[in-house]
């Protein structure tokens, strides 16, 4: 058994995953559908298992890409909320960061006539600078006035959420969608509607970026000295610092870069995904994304195949609506079961330990 | 009926990667005082957590007062009448004393029949009975937060005797206490032995057993090695059993030669918490090879002396220059670099980063210097190469070598790895604040050794102790904090002991 305790960190999320799809299934039951069609008509919604017809133009691929188009935004808001847990900080305003992002991105660059080559690098880095500008501000806020940063990010989601939708009610929306008005093809993150064999894509460069990011983040975590920092400052602050560790600004910094991170959760929603903003509504994403981090233990790679798993039964639920006849909401249900299952991880972690214990007495007998 | 009142019969208790009890059986007499000695880290806490329902055992029985028993929780140790004070108190500071005691088992009183409450009075009553029945000298009355830590103690042992409790363990109580104060806590066990309580007393000062107790087991690595009658055994054997070998008492000393002048504080003031001067107007110094022990009950402002040297509090007046150059305005990692090491009281909350490595603990100092570091890229191959060294050097045992998880260590060998990082930075000043708080014999002899090797080095060393026999045995020169200032500044050859302690309580005129 020794194996089970030196893998301890992957079969832990893998068990609080199966008792929650378990627990789902048994929920599908009762509504008297079969589990595994439900769960099979997750994985055809986002492109992963063939559908039975599709619409001209359109193929299982296209459904991936525009899967990947969905899954991309809520790698970087995963990892956002990640870097902030390592310095001990949960940033709960990764939607107000990526609202604010998307709008300020949209309105520079989104609104102008700048070539695609500028254009794309710029909605980036000015999405970086607008998240990690508002997270920041969290970082500060705490370390001025050390002021709970709980507290002040659900305030600060809600001031965001009503300032942005002021000005794009009152300078940029678009009549008939009541939306802010769509930004240029050359601004978005998504290459929309390119043809290929026939059929019909959307390619998602954004998902090359966060590739980069999770590699970075890995990087940054393992390797170098500010990881060090943050680690130091998330489980101890006092031994930080004694260790001469500047406490406050470690974690201005990491609620810095997990704004960043948001920042571009936002650029590749609100530029790729989709190509406006729908104003007084906060992306579920943000609020998704904590439940990803959790899942996938705070690690990258982890968060790689958590934000995948839910991201799949967010984008596939629209199919598994209309085809199981079940309302859209029960993938919101699978999703709070997920995150359920993962807080208990302490208590299945008790268990295992327990279960382990019990084996090693009665072979040691 | 049997003879013993409690008796733990082969018990065996593992937690990952050590055996803490390993086979072991006591038994214990109605009415004695019954010690455990033993290293930190043999099991004694642990055996006796057991019996109070905190863990269960691996393998073995309980019997109380003859009959078997499965102790599953503390509440239900105390339904067979058994108590415990722990290290740490469990008290709410903003209750009352009485409140406190009677948590959980309030006595009720309904207004006009009906209306239930709290019969505080007849509580206060009782409590103040009981008090001056064992001698306890506790007003009910007084909140928590109010009463020094002597007194909280007190109250935990009210709170055992408010429960009938009839067998009362002791976890190393006298370790929070003053020579004095210890002084009358053994005259209170001596007091609830009368009463015919029976007393386990947790402990590793060979001191106190000799004076309280009557029998007392010794265990080491987890094993009962023996079990004394502490009349007819003699300190020196005990503590020899207890660590396995035999220890000289006398340390042999070498002549101090002092150097140039490392540390020079002048008229120092540094403030607390609430804004009141808690160390006033101190000046001091302590030069290359020399040990300066700062003496002093706790909470005279020896700790916050040292923590402005090393820059944890601030400054509000007065000059700390190190090596000829002013640091009182620097950060702590600039005075890290300028050349001060730093051995925190609480190893465990300042020391050390208890869910990180070992290997990460060690380097907590330098991970960002070369070669552990460059361009702010860690090289994990020279902080592993570094961490094996230390280990090797300085003895540090743990179960999984660089990988071990600090918070799994005992505590000796977590004080070891701390002591191991600063000396190693190699700096001028070393200061060492209560550095062997809660080791035993064995780990106390070999941290005093290494404290007089790194002063036979040339560095300037200062100590900070509330035990007045480390200062004695370790200082060369030994100033007095009492209420924030420094009463006396001596060489430690013209004073004795007594003119410390009479210091230590505030007596100027000697």
């Amino acid at each position: 058994m020794k194996w089970v305790k030196q893998y301890e960190e992957t079969i832990i999320p893998v068990i609080a995953l199966l008792l929650s799809l378990t627990v789902a299934g048994i929920v599908i039951a009762l509504l008297g559908n079969n589990p595994f069609a439900v769960f099979a008509n997750l994985l055809r919604g986002s492109g992963i298992l063939p559908k039975l017809r599709y619409a001209g133009g359109k193929s299982m691929l296209t459904d991936l890409c525009s899967f990947l188009n969905y899954w991309t935004p809520m790698i970087f808001a995963a990892l956002g909320v990640a870097v902030a847990l390592k310095a001990g900080l949960f940033n709960i305003a990764i939607s107000g960061q990526m609202l604010v992002a998307g709008f300020t991105s949209s309105v520079i660059v989104g609104y102008s006539s700048i070539q695609s080559v500028i254009a794309k690098p710029l909605v980036l880095l000015i999405s970086i600078v607008a998240g990690g500008a508002v997270g920041a501000l969290i970082g500060w806020l705490k370390y001025r006035f050390n002021i709970n940063e709980v507290v002040s990010s659900i305030m600060l989601n809600y001031i965001l959420q009503y300032i942005v939708a002021f000005f794009i009610s009152m300078y940029y929306v678009d009549p008939i969608s009541r939306q802010s008005r769509a930004v240029s093809d050359e601004s978005r993150l998504t290459l929309a509607n390119v043809e290929f064999g026939g059929y019909r894509y959307d390619i998602p460069l954004g998902m090359i970026v966060a590739l980069f990011a999770i590699a970075g983040v890995q990087f940054v975590c393992k390797k170098t000295t500010l990881g060090y920092e943050l680690g130091a400052v998330g489980l101890n602050r006092k031994a930080a610092r004694y260790a001469g560790i500047n406490v406050g600004r470690t974690m201005l910094l990491a609620m810095f870069i997990s704004g960043a991170l948001a920042g571009l959760a936002g650029a590749t929603y609100y530029l790729g995904y989709f190509a406006s903003i729908q104003p007084k509504v906060l992306a579920a994403m943000g609020y998704d994304s904590i439940a990803v981090a959790l899942l996938g233990n705070s690690n990258p790679i982890g968060i790689l195949f958590a934000s995948f798993l839910i991201s799949v039964i967010g984008k596939g639920s629209t199919y598994m609506s209309s085809t199981s006849g079940l309302d859209a909401e029960l993938s919101s249900v699978i999703i709070s079961l997920i995150l359920l299952f993962s807080a208990c991880k302490v208590y299945i972690r008790h268990s295992i330990n327990k279960a382990t214990d019990k084996r090693k007495a009665r072979v040691e007998k | 009926m049997s003879e013993y009142i409690v008796e733990m019969r082969n018990i065996t208790k593992r937690f990952p990667g050590i055996v803490a009890n390993d086979d072991v059986t006591i038994q214990i007499k109605k009415g004695e005082v019954y010690a455990l000695l033993g290293e930190n880290g043999a099991g004694k806490s642990t055996l006796m957590s057991m019996l109070f329902g905190m863990y269960e055992p691996d393998v073995g029985e309980i019997y109380v007062r003859g009959n078997r028993e499965i102790i599953s929780s503390p509440s239900y140790a105390t339904s067979l009448y058994i108590g415990m004070v722990h290290q740490h108190f469990k008290l709410v500071s903003n209750y009352t004393i009485a409140e406190n005691i009677i948590m959980g088992i309030e006595p009720m009183k309904r207004f006009l029949g009906l209306l239930p409450y709290v019969d505080i009075k007849s509580a206060n009553e009782e409590i103040a009975r009981l008090s001056s029945e064992y001698g306890l000298e506790v007003d009910p009355t007084k909140r928590i937060c109010d009463v020094p830590v002597s007194v909280q103690q007190r109250v935990e042992i009210l709170k055992m005797l408010y429960r009938d409790a009839d067998i009362l363990i002791f976890d190393e109580p006298t370790a929070v206490l003053t020579p004095q104060e210890i002084e009358f806590l053994l005259k209170i066990i001596e007091g609830l032995k009368k009463a015919g309580k029976t007393v386990i007393l947790i402990t590793h000062k060979l001191e106190e057993i000799k004076k309280v107790a009557d029998r007392c087991a010794i265990l080491n690595r987890g094993k009962v090695i023996d079990v004394m009658d502490v009349r007819n055994t003699s300190t020196a054997e005990m503590a020899s059993k207890m660590v396995g070998r035999e220890i000289s008492s006398e340390r042999k000393k070498a002549g101090a030669r002092y150097g140039e002048e490392v540390l020079v504080v002048q008229h120092l003031t540094v403030k607390d918490d609430n804004g009141f001067d808690i160390v006033k107007n101190v000046s001091l110094c302590v030069r290359q090879g020399e040990i300066v022990a700062v003496a002093g009950v706790a909470g005279n402002g020896q700790v916050e002396l040292a923590d402005a040297i090393a820059g944890f509090k601030k400054v509000s007046s007065g000059k700390i220059v190190l090596n000829g150059k002013e640091i009182a305005n620097k950060t702590i990692r600039g005075r890290i670099q300028s050349g001060i090491s730093y051995i925190p009281e609480d190893r465990q909350s300042y020391g050390l980063v208890l869910d990180f490595s070992l290997a990460e603990n060690l380097v907590l100092k330098k991970y960002n210097q070369e070669p552990y570091a460059r361009k702010g890229i860690r090289n994990q191959q020279e902080v592993e190469l570094f961490s094996e060294r230390l280990q090797k050097n300085y003895d540090i045992r743990s179960a999984r070598g660089n990988q071990t998880i600090v918070r799994s260590m005992s505590g000796g060998n977590q004080q070891k790895a701390i002591i191991a990082r600063e000396v190693e930075q190699d700096s001028s000043l070393i200061i060492f604040v209560q550095p062997t708080r809660g080791l035993d014999v064995g780990a106390i002899h070999n941290i005093h050794n290494q404290i007089l090797a790194e002063r036979d080095k040339g560095k300037a060393i200062l100590l900070v102790s509330l035990e007045l026999d480390e200062v004695m045995a370790l200082a060369d020169t030994i100033a007095v904090m009492y209420n924030g200032q420094i009463l006396t500044c001596e060489d430690a050859t013209s004073l004795s002991i007594d003119e410390v302690g009479q210091y230590m309580m505030g007596v100027v005129n000697i």
